[in-house]
């Protein structure tokens, strides 16, 4: 998709985000910097389907931060002080976000202009948790190893008694420097790097990449190639959303129903290994289309999809009208929309909170302008309301790949890709990835090569959901509300 | 309750029978070299494609020339596609995993070893063995949810003796994912000193083995050798289950132990 580029000076910022995040239904996409010396703040209307890129040029080190009016903006600030040593003035809670102490408090790896020698000041890289004091009040560690098998990273939480008053998450321990990579490897081999973001995403990560390099050299996938894509979509959702079903099940002893659909969603699994050859679908999409033509297997598909929903109906409905399942379920771990709406929450988290935002929707590529799913919502914000919109969306996606391979038409799956990038020009690609709102942003310098490459995974909004979430709940149930937003650790620390 | 036991039952049962068989047809799978004979530095087809630089073409020599390192491999296929003359080619086998790093770089004159490195035997022995396995992720997740399907109903590793423990105390072994950078190292450390001796590692994944696509980054994502001392290598991105189990057999033969 094309955005449209504006020069917004740094004295209105503040007040053009402000307006522009006044209509409900418009968002913040991300906020992020080419080089250092300027602040790059893409915004979406999902109404519209369109989106602008506004460029805030700097000519120091500092600009006024927006956090305290806009507080979606905390950790986008953040990162952008870790990776280009930009202060965000007036900041309430300015911690380091990817960038541990092991790094040097100079080393700003994205920054590639260099530092004005006057204000050259250290980079505070000490973290401190916020102290949550008063009597009886205490704190547990979580991780950054935690005690399952799954990624790592940090959790404080504060407690009196049983209730949690607190939750902060630190992250960063799996920075790989994947954006720098990006911009350092040859893009016709960037796609591998691109999709390990986060691997359980691979498809959805590979389909934004290649939405972005499309939309700067203005090609398009071929139609099968459309339909191909959009079916390793919708595999990875349904593989992932059994995926977290079952990891729910197990965070509420129903271990029966746990193993059930960690066995279904071995199904799922064989169902992508038949579309792209391996099960998490690596290398399959890539910019001008796909990789291989799946023809022979598509009736397979088609008869295993339809096999896989059938004995998905009867599990799926033991596990809702299972009474004791409901009750740990019902009430715990609310979002209300507002704060929803606040922070910018997307994907499952933000529909159950009554956000009714679902790219595929909103900004339709491919194939999705005529075969969008229906929007899946939910009001209530708890954890119950996650299950129920990802049950929703589940079977929506079962529907959508039988329709799909009805009407598969015949062709090439490839279109030719030019060697060439344009020089100075930005692509972006905004895909519906299981967790919600995966944005990819790319921009090429004088010499045509990548000079800036961003992701913004939907995890990076929803980790201060959860935080939310758990404010008053028992420390018992931190696991099934941790399990409800399924957060990638990998895709926020990129 | 009852209607849930009622249904498990109705289900029959769905471990696999057989021990780590080779992938379907049309699987990936990780590429290998045969003998057949290429052209060299003429052609240097699959080094150029290679997203990971694991492929090298050393000199124009009939035969002789192409080293292929599945350490560094992640399994996209595409120099298999792109070789015009059948000396790299897909082989489907989930027992890949070894026990030494070298062991993992194939050259056309040192063919992959095909035969079992575990025998019946072994199979006997690790049917009567246990391993408590602790898991460090320090990457994208893939490998992670492998290891969790390792243990679903479908592969059901803990008949074989594996047990996933949740803590490194009670840990023989230490399973690492990913490739392992500067934020992960002082805590994946602090786990290995909390294991009590004999201890072993494991790397899962082409990340923690050479670091993958992630290799040469500034966070010093080069896998986890720097970090750790590797008993056991298991190659793929992310391995198969079955791969996985192999690799934690192959583990359990050890002779630390």
């Amino acid at each position: 998709m094309k955005v449209k580029h504006l020069e917004i000076p740094l004295n209105k910022r503040l007040t053009s985000l402000s307006s522009w995040l006044a209509d409900k239904h418009q968002r913040l996409g991300l906020i992020t910097s080419i080089d250092g010396s300027q602040l790059i703040t893409l915004v979406l209307d999902p109404q519209q389907g369109s989106a602008q890129l506004w460029e805030s040029p700097l000519s120091g080190d500092e600009y006024p931060s927006l956090t305290p009016l806009i507080p979606q903006c905390h950790w986008y600030e953040r990162a952008v002080w870790d990776l280009f040593g930009l202060y965000p003035n007036g900041h309430p809670r300015l911690k380091q976000l990817l960038l541990h102490e092991v790094y040097d408090p100079h080393f700003h790896p994205l920054r590639t202009i260099a530092r004005l020698p006057e204000i050259v000041s250290a980079t505070q890289r000490k973290y401190e948790f916020l102290k949550v004091e008063g009597e009886g009040v205490y704190e547990v560690p979580v991780g950054p190893i935690h005690a399952g098998i799954i990624e790592p990273g940090h959790f404080r939480l504060s407690c009196l008694g049983e209730e949690i008053l607190n939750l902060e998450i630190r992250l960063g321990y799996l920075h790989r420097g994947i954006e720098k990579q990006l911009s350092k490897i040859p893009w016709q081999k960037a796609r591998f790097l691109a999709e390990a973001a986060s691997s359980d995403t691979a498809a959805a990560n590979a389909l934004a990449h290649a939405q972005a390099m499309e939309s700067l050299v203005q090609i398009q996938a071929p139609p099968k190639a459309q339909y191909l894509r959009s079916l390793s979509l919708e595999l990875e959702r349904i593989a992932m959303h059994i995926a977290d079903l079952g990891g729910m099940a197990v965070d509420i002893g129903y271990l029966g129903m746990a193993s059930t659909l960690a066995r279904l969603r071995g199904s799922a699994l064989r169902l992508a290994d038949l579309l792209t050859g391996t099960r998490f679908q690596r290398g399959f999409i890539l910019p001008g289309g796909v990789h291989k033509d799946p023809d022979k297997q598509l009736s397979t598909i088609r008869h295993e999809t339809h096999k896989l929903k059938v004995s998905l109906e009867p599990v799926i409905t033991l596990f809702v009208e299972n009474s004791s399942a409901q009750e740990r379920m019902e009430t715990i771990g609310r979002v209300s929309p507002s704060l929803a709406r606040d922070f910018g929450l997307v994907g499952i988290a933000g529909r159950a909170s009554g956000i009714a935002y679902d790219t595929r929707q909103h900004f339709p590529q491919g194939i999705f302008p005529t075969h969008a799913p229906p929007v899946a919502v939910e009001t209530k914000g708890d954890v119950s309301a996650r299950i129920k919109v990802r049950i929703t969306e589940l079977f929506n996606s079962l529907a959508l790949i039988e329709t799909l391979l009805e009407e598969i038409p015949a062709g090439s799956v490839l279109s030719c890709v030019p060697d060439k990038l344009p020089a100075n020009s930005i692509g972006v690609g905004i895909v519906e990835a299981f967790r919600g709102e995966l944005i990819h942003l790319v921009f090429t310098g004088a010499d045509k090569a990548i000079s800036r490459y961003a992701i913004k995974d939907p995890s990076f909004n929803n980790w201060t959901g959860l935080s939310i979430a758990v404010r008053g709940n028992l420390l018992a149930d931190f696991p099934i509300c941790n399990k409800s937003f399924s957060l990638s650790y990998s895709g926020h620390d990129l | 309750m009852f209607k849930l036991l009622s249904y498990l039952i109705s289900q029959g049962t769905a471990t696999a029978q057989g021990f780590c068989p080779p992938l379907d047809d049309d699987c990936l799978g990780l590429p290998t070299l045969t003998s057949t004979s290429c052209m060299g530095t003429d052609c240097s087809a699959c080094a150029n494609i290679c997203p990971t630089k694991a492929i090298q073409v050393l000199c124009q020599a009939e035969g002789s020339s192409v080293t292929l390192d599945r350490g560094a491999c992640i399994g996209c296929s595409l120099c298999i596609e792109t070789c015009p003359t059948g000396t790299i080619v897909k082989d489907l086998s989930t027992q890949t995993a070894t026990t030494k790093r070298q062991d993992l770089v194939l050259s056309t004159t040192k063919l992959r070893d095909e035969r079992p490195i575990l025998s019946n035997q072994d199979r006997q022995y690790i049917f009567h063995k246990s391993l408590a396995v602790r898991v460090v992720s320090t990457g994208c997740s893939a490998c992670d949810l492998e290891i969790g399907a390792s243990g679903n109903p479908i592969f059901d590793m803990e008949r074989f003796g594996v047990q996933i423990v949740a803590s490194p105390r009670a840990a023989d072994a230490l399973l690492v994912t990913g490739p392992v950078g500067k934020g992960m190292q002082e805590a994946l450390k602090r786990c290995w000193e909390a294991m009590s001796e004999p201890r072993l590692v494991i790397a899962v994944g082409t990340c923690s083995i050479s670091g993958g696509v992630h290799k040469e980054g500034y966070a010093d994502t080069n896998g986890l050798e720097p970090t750790l001392p590797v008993d056991v290598y298991i190659p793929g991105c992310p391995p198969h289950p079955w791969s996985i189990i192999y690799g934690i057999a192959l583990a359990m033969k050890n002779t630390k132990l």
